[in-house]
């Protein structure tokens, strides 16, 4: 003989189990709404990170010195050394051996005084394509040279001048 | 469906509660993820890092002057407000005058990018 007192026990079991799917489905689809916020601290941080490394770098190491190390390496065509040493700022962390991952493209924007436009023309491009799943971000540097670099477009003005250093970052 | 009892309701009541609380908090939870999103955005659009720099660059071309390695920095002024104007989509505007009475060089530099608008005058004694 067939009892069916135990009904409301399983009815109260299905609607209890479908209260706790429902609800754990609430939290997880509410909790994926951090990504996009994750993503934006990661750029802030990235971009503070540029912003430092850039200053670093245009900073004189005495004040006798004439120029600040990226002035030199801008003016001198240096792009190995620039590069080199960027990367090191940028990818040293707490550990000795273990180095972040950040490639970087860099321009040179400046101002042609005779048709009045601006100009760019590349300073660093990282060899070959790279996947990086994070957002890149833009940092800036105003440089002043005393003269036109000799690699240079020919467009570019002989005299002194303030051009843009545009640097993208990017974790690979 | 015979000796159904309702010993067991208050069970069923209590799922309602706690599955009610947990769904609140959820919404809590969704709104503070919100929250941290907008500060970090802001946090991006405010321009900390070009306006420290074109402070910077200003007040090195005034040592430079200074030290007499640069005679007329109008040119220079000129290319700094073009590439503001194309590549960050800002307006600089930087004036330079001395005061004979009080010793004092004055450099007003204006920076604004359609989110943050910057003003300075920067006094330096001589």
């Amino acid at each position: 003989m067939v009892n069916d007192s135990g009904q409301l026990y399983t009815i109260e079991g299905i609607s209890a189990g479908l209260l706790m799917i429902v609800t754990a489905y609430l939290v997880v689809s509410s909790t994926t709404v951090l990504t996009p916020q994750d993503v934006h601290i990661t750029d802030v941080q990235l971009e503070q990170l540029g912003n430092d490394a850039l200053a670093m770098m245009d900073t004189r190491d005495s004040y006798e010195d004439e120029r600040s190390p990226l002035q030199e390496y801008i003016l001198n065509d240096d792009t190995t050394t620039f590069t080199q040493a960027f990367l090191l700022y940028c990818n040293s962390s707490t550990s000795v051996t273990d180095m972040d991952n950040l490639r970087f493209k860099s321009t040179i924007n400046y101002y042609n005084r005779i048709t009045k436009e601006q100009a760019n023309y590349t300073y660093h491009m990282p060899a070959g394509y790279d996947y990086y799943r994070e957002n890149a971000v833009i940092v800036n540097r105003w440089v002043y040279l005393e003269n036109k670099p000799p690699g240079a477009p020919p467009d570019m003005d002989s005299g002194p001048q303030i051009v843009l250093l545009e640097v993208l970052l990017w974790r690979v | 469906m015979a000796g159904l009892n309702d010993d067991a309701q208050w069970i069923i009541l209590m799922g309602f509660v706690v599955s009610t609380i947990i769904f609140i908090l959820a919404l809590i939870v969704s709104q503070s993820a919100l929250v941290g999103q907008t500060t970090s955005e802001s946090v991006l659009e405010f321009s900390k890092g070009d306006i420290q720099d074109l402070r910077s660059e200003i007040i090195f071309l005034k040592e430079l002057k200074q030290r007499g390695l640069l005679n007329d920095d109008t040119l220079l002024i000129y290319d700094l407000q073009n590439i503001s104007m194309g590549r960050m989509t800002a307006v600089v505007e930087v004036d330079n005058w001395t005061d004979e009475d009080s010793r004092t060089d004055f450099i007003y530099i204006h920076f604004n990018d359609g989110i943050t608008s910057y003003n300075e005058t920067y006094e330096e004694y001589y």
